[in-house]
C-alpha cells in the first residue's frame, strides 16, 4: 500500500480542504464545522478550555453515555443542512484548534466518510498557522498516531506552504522560501513574512478586515441605496454573489468614479431568485463593483477602528524584519486566499508598496546629499491560478514529492519517543 | 454515521459537476478508495468532455479470475476501453455528451460504485458454484489488502466467507477482539437470529482454510468467519445486501475502533479537566492585585 | 458473558470491593498527611542545588523508609518520603488486557499533560501506573490537605473511569456488530419486526 498518495488537509477557521497528494485542487472543501447532538449545557465533549460546569454533575453525564451516541453527528455541507435538529459547533478559532473533541470526529469523518481511505495506509501532511503552539501539534499527533494509526505525517506552516505553491506562477524565477506572504480569508488578513522557510514571528501582522469584511460593507451600500428589491433574508448571499462576480480593484478611486458617472455601461444587474417565493428579482450593481476590495486600500472607507492600508502593512512588516532579510521579502509578496482574488488586486499593491519603497530610498538618497547611491529595490507582487487554495495546493505539492517521506515523522519514531516528536518539522529546503 | 457507506464520494462528486455543466475543463484527478483501490480521472485528449477513469487495484488479476471481467462487461460494457491505460488495470471511457439526461444518474450511480461491483464478482461466483453444487472443493482467495485476504468457500449447504485481518497496533488488537467477540455473540439478539453466524479466532487460521499455503499467524492477526445459507442470497434483493455489507467488513470493523478510541480521547479529556479542577483548589486564590472601578480609575482595597 | 450481565458483576464486584476501598484510601489518607511533613534542604552533594532527595537519593541519611499500602495483589500505593519530596507510586487495578490496555492509555494522557498537574511525575516508578512527586515547594504553594485529597480523589475516580471505558467499549461493540449484522439478516423473509424497531432507529438515525 505504499503506493497510495498521502492525504493533505488544511483546516482554517472558515473551510476545511482536503484531498489527495499530486492533484491540482482539494477534492473536498467544506465549512470547518460540525453538528452534534449535544445541548448547551455542556454534553461529555467540552473542550478543556471552554468547561466550566461542575465537577458533580459531569460523572453522572459521563456514566449516562454508552453506546455509540458520539457517532450522531455531520460535518461541513451536511451540518449546516442539520442546524435545525443539531447544535453547530466550529472547533477552530482564529486559525487554532479549540476543541479537540469536535475537531478529532471531524477528522474521524471526514477520512472514513469522505476521502474514504483507511488512515493506516495514508501518510497525511497537515498546516497550521504561524506562531501556533507546540502543545497543539503535540495533540494533533496524539490523534493521529494513536487514534487513526497513521504512518507518518508533517506539519507544516500554512504560510509556507503557500510561498512553495507559488511556485507554478510563471513569474517565479527560483524557487526560494524567501518572501511575505499576504493570507486572506473569511477571518482576518494575515501578513507573514517568511525567511528560509522559517517564520519571522515578531514581524507578523494581523490586518482585521478580510472576505467577511468586504461582505458585510458590500450589504451595508447596498442597504444605503435602498435596494429594495432584495429580499432581507437574502441580503447577505446577494452581497456575497455580486462581491464575487462584480469586484475588481481599481486605479484611482476619484477617477473610477467620475468614468462610472460618464459611462453607464459600466454598472451591471444582478438576477436573483427569490429563495422563498421562488421570484426572480434584480438588483443594480454599481460603485460597489470596485468599492468593495477598496477597503484594504482605504480601510477608513468602512471601518472606523482599522486605519492603516494594506500597502502600509506589508511595508511596516517587511521593515520590521531582519535587515537582511528584506530584500528577499520585498522580492517575493505572495497572495494567498479568497479575498486576494480579485482583478487587479496585486497589481494595485505592487503599485502601492513600489511607491512607499521609492519614496524612502529617494528621501534617503536627499538626506545623504546625493553621496549614497543604492541600488534600487525589486518589488513583486506574485498572484497565481492557484491562489484561492494556495496553502492545500502547495501542501499536495510538498507531499508528492519523494523527499516528503523523508520529512515526515513517522509511527515508530512517535512510539519511541511520544508525541513531542512533533514539536519540530524540518524545514523543506532542498525541493528542485 | 454508523455504517460505511458503498458508493466513492469524491467520484460520484467530479461526474455530477460533469454530468451537469455543459462547458468542461481540462481534469487530472488521482484518488482512492478503501483497501487501496485508487482511480485516476482525467481528460485525456483536448476534448475536455471526454473523461477517462482507471482504476487500479492489487488484487485485481484474482478479481478477474473470479468473473469481474463478466461482470464489467454486464455493468460497464459501453464504457469499456479496450486497452488500459498504462500502469492501470482497466480503464472506462466516458463521455457525458452522449449520455441523454435520465440516465446520467444511473450512471453516476454505478460507476460509483465501481470498488464494490468489483468486490462483488467472487462473492457472486462463489454463490453460482454452491448453485451448481460445489461442496467445498474450491476456494476463493482474494488478497485485498497487502497483508488481508478474504476466502470464499462455497459448499452445498452454505457459502464461507474468512477475512483475515491483522491490527498494526497493541490497542486496536485489544479492542478488534472485544468488538470480534460482540459479532460472534449479537446473534443471540432475536432481531438478528437471521443473520450469518460469526465466528471468529486470532493467531490461527480456522480449520477451513488451514491447508492452505502462505497463511499468516501470530498476534496481530484475526480471522473471522461469516456463515451465509442460502436465506441470504436466495432473493436478488438479499443478496445485493448481503455483498454490499459483507465486503465492507473489514473498514467497517477498523472504522469502529478508531471511532472508539476518539471517544475514549473524548472521555479521557473531560477527566483530566476534572482533575484539573481538583489539584487547583489546592492552589491559594491569587491576590488580585490592581482593581478598577467603572471609570477605569484604579483603587486598593482596604 | 453478555454486557448487560458484564456490568451486573462490576457492580458486584464494586459492592465488595467497596468494603476494603474506605479502610485503603484511609491508610492512603493519613500516611500521606504524615509523610508531607517537608521542609527545605539543600543538596549535600552539589553546591547550590536543591533537588528533591527521594529522586536523587544521593544522602541515604534524609531518606525514610518507604510505606507500601496494599489493597490486593493488583492494586498498592507506594509513598516514599525524603526529608525535602514525597514520591506517591499507584497502582492501578488491571482485573484483564483491555483493562491494562485503558489503563495504560489513561496514564499515558495524563503524563503527557503532566505540566498542568505541577505534581505529577512524567514517568511511573517501576511496577507502577503512575506516580506523583511532591516537593516542599509544592507544600509551601500549595495547601496540603487538598493535595492530599487531590491524590485520594485521583485514585478513586481513576477505577471508575477504566471500569466506565471499558463497559462503554462493550455496549458500543454490541451496538456496532447489531447493526452490521442487521443489515445482512434484515432482508431474510422471517424477520421479527417489533424487535428490529430498536435497532432500525440507529440505522435511520445514523445510517
Amino acid at each position: 500500500m505504499t503506493n497510495l498518495p498521502p492525504v493533505v488537509i488544511d483546516n482554517g477557521t472558515g473551510y476545511t480542504k482536503m484531498g489527495f497528494a499530486g492533484n491540482s485542487d482539494p477534492q473536498f472543501i467544506f465549512p470547518t464545522v460540525i453538528a452534534t447532538r449535544e445541548t448547551a449545557a455542556g454534553g461529555s465533549t467540552r473542550s478543556l478550555a471552554s468547561q466550566s460546569s461542575g465537577i458533580g454533575g459531569t460523572s453522572s453525564h459521563l456514566a449516562s453515555k454508552r453506546g455509540a451516541e458520539d457517532l450522531d453527528f455531520y460535518i461541513g455541507h451536511e451540518a449546516i443542512r442539520h442546524s435545525k435538529s443539531y447544535a453547530l459547533n466550529y472547533p477552530i478559532r482564529h486559525g487554532q484548534i479549540e476543541n479537540w473533541d469536535h475537531m478529532e470526529r471531524l477528522w474521524e469523518q471526514s477520512i472514513f466518510k469522505y476521502l474514504r481511505c483507511e488512515p493506516e495506509d495514508h501518510y497525511f501532511l497537515l498546516t497550521e498557522p504561524p506562531l501556533n503552539a507546540p502543545e497543539n501539534r503535540e495533540n494533533t499527533a496524539e490523534i493521529f498516531f494513536e487514534t487513526f494509526n497513521i504512518p507518518g505525517m508533517y506539519i507544516a506552516v500554512q504560510a509556507v506552504l503557500a510561498l512553495a505553491a507559488s511556485w507554478v506562477s510563471g513569474k517565479v524565477s527560483e524557487r526560494t522560501l524567501t518572501g511575505t506572504v499576504i493570507d486572506s480569508g473569511d477571518g482576518v488578513t494575515h501578513v507573514i513574512p517568511v525567511a528560509d522557510g522559517y517564520v519571522i514571528g515578531s514581524s507578523i501582522k494581523h490586518i482585521p478586515i478580510a472576505g467577511r469584511d468586504i461582505t458585510q460593507f458590500v450589504q451595508q451600500l447596498l442597504r444605503d441605496r435602498n435596494e429594495s428589491a432584495i429580499p432581507p433574508e437574502d441580503s447577505l448571499e446577494v452581497a456575497k454573489r455580486i462581491k464575487e462576480s462584480y469586484s475588481y480593484v481599481c486605479h484611482d478611486i476619484v477617477k473610477e468614479f467620475r468614468k462610472y458617472d460618464q459611462d453607464p455601461s459600466l454598472f451591471r444587474k444582478y438576477e436573483g431568485i427569490h429563495s422563498v417565493t421562488q421570484r426572480p428579482y434584480e438588483v443594480d450593481v454599481g460603485y460597489e463593483r470596485f468599492l468593495a476590495p477598496e477597503i484594504f486600500f482605504n480601510p477608513e472607507i468602512a471601518s472606523s477602528d482599522f486605519l492603516t492600508p494594506l500597502p502600509d502593512v506589508v511595508d511596516q512588516v517587511i521593515q520590521s524584519s531582519p535587515i537582511d532579510t528584506r530584500r528577499g521579502l520585498y522580492k517575493n509578496i505572495v497572495l494567498s486566499g479568497g479575498s486576494t482574488m480579485f482583478k487587479d488586486f496585486g497589481k494595485r499593491l505592487h503599485r502601492d508598496i513600489k511607491r512607499t519603497v521609492d519614496a524612502r530610498l529617494r528621501r534617503s538618497e536627499e538626506l545623504s546629499g546625493g553621496r549614497l547611491k543604492s541600488t534600487p529595490m525589486e518589488v513583486n507582487v506574485i498572484s497565481h491560478k492557484k491562489q484561492r487554495y494556495a496553502v492545500w495546493f502547495g501542501g499536495s505539492l510538498l507531499a508528492s514529492t519523494n523527499e516528503f517521506y523523508s520529512y515526515c515523522h513517522t509511527k515508530a519514531e512517535y512510539e519511541e519517543y511520544g508525541p513531542s516528536i512533533a514539536r519540530h518539522n524540518r524545514v523543506f529546503n532542498t525541493i528542485e | 454515521m454508523i455504517l460505511l457507506e458503498t458508493h466513492n464520494v469524491v467520484l460520484r462528486d467530479t461526474l455530477t459537476k460533469r454530468f451537469s455543466s455543459t462547458q468542461a475543463d481540462p481534469l487530472d484527478i488521482t484518488f482512492v478508495d478503501f483497501d487501496g483501490v485508487t482511480y485516476h480521472l482525467h481528460t485525456p485528449t483536448d476534448d475536455f468532455h471526454q473523461l477517462q477513469l482507471s482504476v487500479r487495484w492489487a488484487c485485481f488479476p484474482q478479481l478477474l479470475a473470479y468473473g469481474a471481467e463478466a461482470l464489467l462487461q454486464q455493468q460497464y460494457k459501453p464504457f469499456l476501453s479496450t486497452t488500459p491505460e498504462q500502469g492501470w488495470h482497466v480503464t472506462f471511457d466516458i463521455d457525458p455528451r452522449t449520455i441523454e439526461g435520465s440516465k446520467g444518474e444511473d450512471v453516476i450511480r454505478r460507476f460509483s460504485l465501481l470498488k464494490r461491483n468489483l468486490m462483488a464478482a467472487p462473492f457472486e461466483h462463489a454463490f453460482a458454484l454452491h448453485q451448481q453444487g460445489d461442496n467445498g472443493q474450491s476456494i476463493l482467495t482474494v488478497p485485498y489488502r497487502e497483508e488481508e485476504s478474504i476466502f470464499i468457500r462455497p459448499q452445498s449447504d452454505r457459502v464461507t466467507v474468512i477475512f483475515s485481518t491483522t491490527f498494526k497496533d497493541e490497542t486496536d488488537r485489544i479492542f478488534g477482539k472485544v468488538f470480534l467477540q460482540e459479532f460472534v455473540d449479537a446473534r443471540r439478539q432475536p432481531a438478528i437470529q437471521n443473520a450469518p453466524q460469526v465466528l471468529y479466532s486470532n493467531k490461527e487460521p480456522p480449520l477451513e482454510i488451514r491447508h492452505l499455503p502462505n497463511l499468516a499467524s501470530g498476534d496481530t492477526i484475526g480471522y473471522v468467519t461469516f456463515v451465509l445459507f442460502p436465506r441470504h442470497f436466495e432473493t436478488d434483493e438479499a443478496r445485493e445486501k448481503t455483498i454490499d455489507q459483507i465486503q465492507m467488513f473489514r473498514d467497517y470493523l477498523h472504522y469502529h475502533i478508531k471511532c472508539s478510541k476518539a471517544y475514549m480521547h473524548t472521555r479521557m479529556r473531560a477527566r483530566v479537566s476534572d482533575f484539573l479542577k481538583v489539584i487547583n483548589r489546592a492552589k491559594p486564590a491569587r491576590e488580585t492585585g490592581e482593581r478598577k472601578t467603572i471609570h477605569g480609575r484604579t483603587f486598593t482595597p482596604v | 458473558m453478555t454486557a448487560n450481565s458484564r456490568w451486573r458483576n462490576t457492580v458486584q464486584q464494586q459492592q465488595q470491593q467497596s468494603n476494603t476501598l474506605r479502610p485503603y484510601l484511609a491508610a492512603v489518607r493519613s500516611t500521606l498527611t504524615a509523610a508531607l511533613c517537608l521542609e527545605n534542604f539543600s543538596s549535600q552533594v552539589v553546591e547550590r542545588h536543591n533537588k528533591p532527595e527521594v529522586e536523587s537519593g544521593s544522602s541515604k541519611e534524609v531518606l525514610l523508609n518507604p510505606v507500601c499500602i496494599s489493597r490486593n495483589e493488583n492494586e498498592r500505593v507506594l509513598i516514599e518520603p525524603s526529608i525535602n519530596s514525597v514520591r506517591v507510586s499507584i497502582r492501578v487495578k488491571q482485573a484483564d488486557e483491555i483493562e491494562a490496555i485503558l489503563c495504560h492509555k489513561f496514564t499515558g494522557f495524563l503524563t503527557q499533560r503532566a505540566e498542568h498537574f505541577v505534581i505529577l511525575r512524567r514517568k511511573p516508578v517501576e511496577g507502577y501506573s503512575i506516580s506523583f512527586l511532591i516537593t516542599n515547594f509544592h507544600t509551601q504553594q500549595m495547601f496540603k490537605h487538598k493535595l492530599v485529597d487531590f491524590i485520594i480523589q485521583f485514585m478513586e475516580e481513576v477505577d471508575k473511569e477504566i471500569s466506565e471505558m471499558k463497559l462503554s467499549l462493550n455496549v458500543r461493540a454490541r451496538t456496532v456488530a447489531e447493526s452490521f449484522l442487521l443489515q445482512v439478516g434484515r432482508q431474510c423473509t422471517d424477520v421479527s419486526i417489533g424487535n428490529a424497531t430498536n435497532f432500525l432507529f440507529f440505522y435511520c438515525c445514523y445510517g
